[in-house]
């Protein structure tokens, strides 16, 4: 997504397991975000846990924020030709293409990149492993060589990957940082040398706005840290991708708060723990993948029962099953929302981008303490594990106190009612201990004491308790706010999730046209503002719902609310749904 | 015939004219074409108009690389074979990668002919063989009030033409034994010189360069060169274009075990001593039973008909390449029959 009048570059760093192309994109993103850019970036593996695999750090730089990685690349570094050659079509007009000019053997056809550079594409030979084995003594640090090229080709200030390189190896010894400083240096030093440049990316030197506080953070890091920060004190989980993550950061972060994290030995256990820890009034947290999900389903049912506030990370991917492991989707929605047994109402949450993955986190604690439910917030692959530049929100955390959180007073010990029908729905609840507020919780359905109780009338009153208060949360939830155009609209876009970033991205692109277009992205998905749904489609003549899924999760819900058929752009790609796709659909409709 | 793996280096008018024919012959076969050039096959009489800016790079282009993809054919470009092993039919790539074929056309035509003479200032000429040549060349004239063209050939009439059209001064300094592929007598050399001075170009005759030194240039802020010449003259240019006519592109072999003379040695069928090479256009050198010596090919025609005959006779058929076809380098009225040669110093 090369801009010329601007800086919008889109890297891909590729190679084996091993190749460093990752650690190599996590310096590109350090350097540029603290030059002032704008970052994105992606790390894209194979699923399969073995030694050769295919990596690909993706990266896009921007000077002005961005909403997605983009979906070409203008320049693809080649650390391994053979899993290169395979990302050939993730490439845009006019891509650059870096490579390995003398790798130490000859390769059989078809094996070397060099020999699929076409009229289109500018190819640059370096030798990568040549200089990397002058500078370290061994060619570990090609993808240092080829990031001191980068610099050198696009004019990217050196000394900001200097100082990135530094950092790391730093950690490791003085020896080694300077060893991987030679190669950067040997590699810039061949670029402005020996290459003639003939590509138009030009980064001109330019530092558009140094800043210290911005930080890389991935979607996982940042549900980590609102952990932290909201003072969880019970994460209880079993390794999944893609939130795995979650749990290796708490596992070393959450003891120093003393809180604690178990590693159960499967994600029922996991969500039977945080449950206990809800119950004991401790905010307790998992976070799992589809097939997690899917096995935590009754017991989300007895946190609905017994109003037992836990928050469930879901990290889609794809599936059905152990489906696509390594793969973005977001195909868990009818899950999250419907799945269970009986009339199971729970909040379902999905932020856009990482700065939400912690915003949301925190609130969704909060809702689940305000409103005494299990919660579950949906993220995806694409945002667990892509990194951008953020800042951490200020201290306040504004959002804490929104809701209150009803404890129950001791003085009412005498006729405790933990269930009690409130006009909000909100029973008070006790905390285990409190003299005189015990109460039976059970998965049975119960009276207001919590004893069982099977009549029919009870199962209504108790059904619209746990209804009442779930509209009580919809009502105090700010409505989303339409973005882009007002009036009459000749396209609404509607959109959820990590996809809503393609969803801005499109309605950017379609406000540079004659079209009057606006978006409408709730981030409370589950209850559903009706209202503001209706309102949006009443505005607008063609309604899109675009997500990532391929039944139109989503848009089933919004068609039941709108009484209308939306335009579905609902598409599986195995990765986000690029912008341009948005963009094709709503420049195809008629106005 | 399915197996065959036809590689063609080169990808001028020979090599284009032999992939028509193959992938008509063979439509089932691999076809990789190889080219040190990193531009798809154009029209190398219009570089001119390159240079000159009358023509875009994109309007000289006889076929895009979709051509080569709709055809099934691989089109490598930009890429150099370094060395060739007949043994194992396998070509050695710059970039180290193997290329395996069954069957080789070597159609990679000529580099620019500097005489031994000269090679002492073979860094102060600028020669145009190629588009990369005409780019450095345009980029060069931005500044350039004076060019000074030395040896002479066909192109260089043409160039010198275009450059006076630019509304450049030219001095054209013409050595009777440089000016490729002929040697001029002096009544076609007084002739050449007339009409060039018709044009507006200034000519030497029977002079040539003894000396050039890197001076600044006559516009303010550029270099430019001081050139001496065997008649003591001093001459004061921008710009030395050097034309001296094409040698075969055949270093690459000289290890293959193909026979090399100036060219690479092949029989009326074009077919070299190893039966599955061949070779057409400037870079071989062809058996001629009517003259009883070998010749090499000049133009674009006689290219193409021997890109045809070679590749006919790849497919298993017998065509022979007869004499050359006439073309003559007709310059206002003077006609030279340029078709082919077959000696130089």
């Amino acid at each position: 997504m090369t801009e010329l009048n601007g800086i919008d570059v889109t890297f891909r760093i590729c190679g084996a397991a091993g190749d460093g192309s990752l650690a190599a994109g996590s310096f590109l993103n350090r350097a540029a975000a603290r030059m002032g850019y704008h970052i994105m970036n992606i790390d894209l593996y194979p699923a399969e846990i073995r030694g050769f695999g295919k990596s690909v750090a993706h990266t896009r730089i921007s000077d002005r924020p961005v909403q997605t990685p983009g979906s070409l690349a203008d320049c693809l570094v080649s650390l391994n030709d053979l899993h290169a050659i395979t990302e050939l079509d993730t490439l845009a007009e006019g891509a650059v293409i870096l490579y390995d000019s003398k790798p130490p053997n000859y390769v059989e056809e078809d094996e070397a990149i060099a020999g699929f550079i076409e009229p289109g594409m500018i190819g640059y030979g370096i030798p990568l492993g040549e200089l990397s084995s002058i500078a370290t003594k061994s060619a570990r640090s090609r993808n240092i060589v080829a990031l001191g090229a980068l610099s050198g080709i696009f004019h990217l200030p050196s000394e900001y990957l200097r100082d990135a390189i530094r950092e790391r190896f730093t950690r490791k010894s003085e020896e080694i940082a300077e060893s991987n400083i030679r190669a950067f240096d040997l590699g810039l030093e061949y670029a402005n040398t020996r290459l003639v440049k003939a590509d138009a990316i030009d980064f001109e030197e330019r530092v558009p706005g140094a800043r210290d506080d911005v930080v890389i953070v991935s979607g996982n890091e940042a549900v980590a840290r609102a952990c932290l920060d909201a003072g969880v004190r019970l994460y209880a989980g079993y390794p999944i991708t893609p939130a795995t993550k979650i749990m290796e950061i708490l596992a070393k972060e959450l003891p120093k708060q003393g809180g604690v994290v178990v590693q159960t030995e499967d994600e029922i256990s996991a969500i039977g723990h945080i449950i206990g820890g809800g119950f004991a009034g401790k905010r307790s947290i998992t976070a799992t993948s589809g097939p997690g999900l899917s096995l935590m389903s009754e017991f989300l049912n007895l946190a609905v029962m017994a109003e037992v506030p836990v928050v469930v990370v879901n990290g889609q991917r794809g599936g059905p099953s152990t489906g696509l492991p390594t793969k973005t989707e977001q195909s868990d929605l009818n899950i999250a929302v419907f799945g269970g047994s009986g009339d199971s109402p729970r909040p379902v949450l999905a932020p856009a981008d990482v700065t939400e993955c912690h915003k949301l986190t925190v609130k969704a604690f909060e809702v689940a303490e305000a409103f005494q439910t299990p919660v579950i917030l949906l993220t995806d692959l694409f945002l667990a594990n892509r990194v951008e530049d953020i800042t951490w929100p200020e201290g306040d955390l504004a959002i804490w106190g929104r809701y209150e959180n009803r404890i129950a007073d001791p003085v009412a010990a005498e006729d405790f009612k933990r269930f009690v029908i409130t006009p909000d729905g909100v029973s008070p609840r006790s905390i285990p201990g409190t003299p005189g507020l015990h109460y039976p919780a059970t998965g049975l359905e119960h009276d207001e004491r919590g004893m069982p109780e099977y009549s029919p009338e009870n199962h209504l009153r108790m059904t619209e308790k746990r209804y009442l208060k779930f509209n009580t949360l919809r009502d105090a939830w700010p409505a989303p706010v339409p973005e882009g155009a007002d009036g009459e609209l000749d396209v609404g876009i509607i959109s959820w999730g990590s996809t809503i970033g393609s969803a801005r991205e499109a309605l950017e692109h379609l406000h540079t046209t004659d079209m009057n277009a606006g978006g409408l992205f709730p981030r409370l998905i589950w209850p559903l503002h009706e209202d503001a749904l209706k309102e949006f489609s009443s505005r607008s003549r063609n309604l899109i719902v675009a997500e990532g899924n391929y039944s139109g999760q989503f848009a089933n819900m919004v068609e039941a609310v709108v009484c209308r058929e939306v335009i579905r752009i609902t598409e599986i790609p195995a990765g986000p749904i690029p912008s341009e796709r948005i963009i094709e659909v709503a420049g195809g409709l008629n106005r | 015939m399915a197996s065959e793996h036809y590689v063609i280096i080169g990808n001028g008018v020979a090599a284009n004219a032999a992939v028509d024919i193959l992938r008509q012959g063979d439509p089932d076969s691999r076809i990789t074409v190889i080219s040190r050039e990193f531009f798809p096959f154009y029209y190398r009489h219009k570089l001119r108009f390159v240079i000159s800016e009358e023509l875009q790079e994109d309007q000289i282009v006889v076929r895009p690389p979709a051509h080569y993809r709709e055809q099934n054919i691989r089109l490598r470009l930009g890429q150099e074979v370094q060395r060739v092993d007949l043994k194992e039919k396998t070509l050695y790539l710059k970039h180290m990668e193997k290329v395996h074929f069954t069957r080789l056309l070597l159609c990679c035509g000529g580099w620019p002919r500097i005489p031994e003479v000269h090679y002492t200032y073979r860094h102060h000429f600028t020669i145009v063989k190629g588009l990369s040549h005409a780019r450095e060349f345009k980029e060069k004239l931005a500044g350039v009030k004076r060019v000074l063209m030395v040896g002479g050939d066909l192109v260089s009439l043409r160039i010198t033409e275009t450059l006076l059209r630019m509304g450049r001064e030219v001095l054209f300094l013409i050595d009777r034994d440089s000016f490729w592929p002929l040697t001029l007598t002096d009544e076609i050399r007084t002739e050449f010189a007339e009409r060039l001075t018709k044009h507006g170009a200034e000519v030497l005759i029977d002079d040539e360069i003894t000396g050039i030194e890197e001076v600044a240039g006559i516009e303010e802020g550029t270099s430019g060169y001081e050139v001496t010449t065997r008649r003591e003259k001093r001459i004061s240019c921008d710009l030395v274009g050097a034309f001296f006519g094409l040698v075969p592109n055949v270093e690459f072999l000289f290890s293959s075990g193909l026979d090399i003379d100036r060219g690479i040695l092949v029989d009326d069928h074009l077919q070299s001593r190893n039966p599955d090479v061949y070779a057409a256009g400037d870079c071989a050198q062809i058996w001629n039973p009517a003259i009883n010596n070998y010749w090499v090919s000049i133009g674009w025609e006689n290219a193409r008909l021997l890109g045809e005959v070679a590749a006919r006779n790849m497919l298993g058929e017998s065509a022979t390449a007869g004499a050359p076809k006439e073309s003559a380098l007709d310059y206002e009225g003077l006609k030279i029959n340029t078709s082919w040669w077959h000696i130089y110093d």
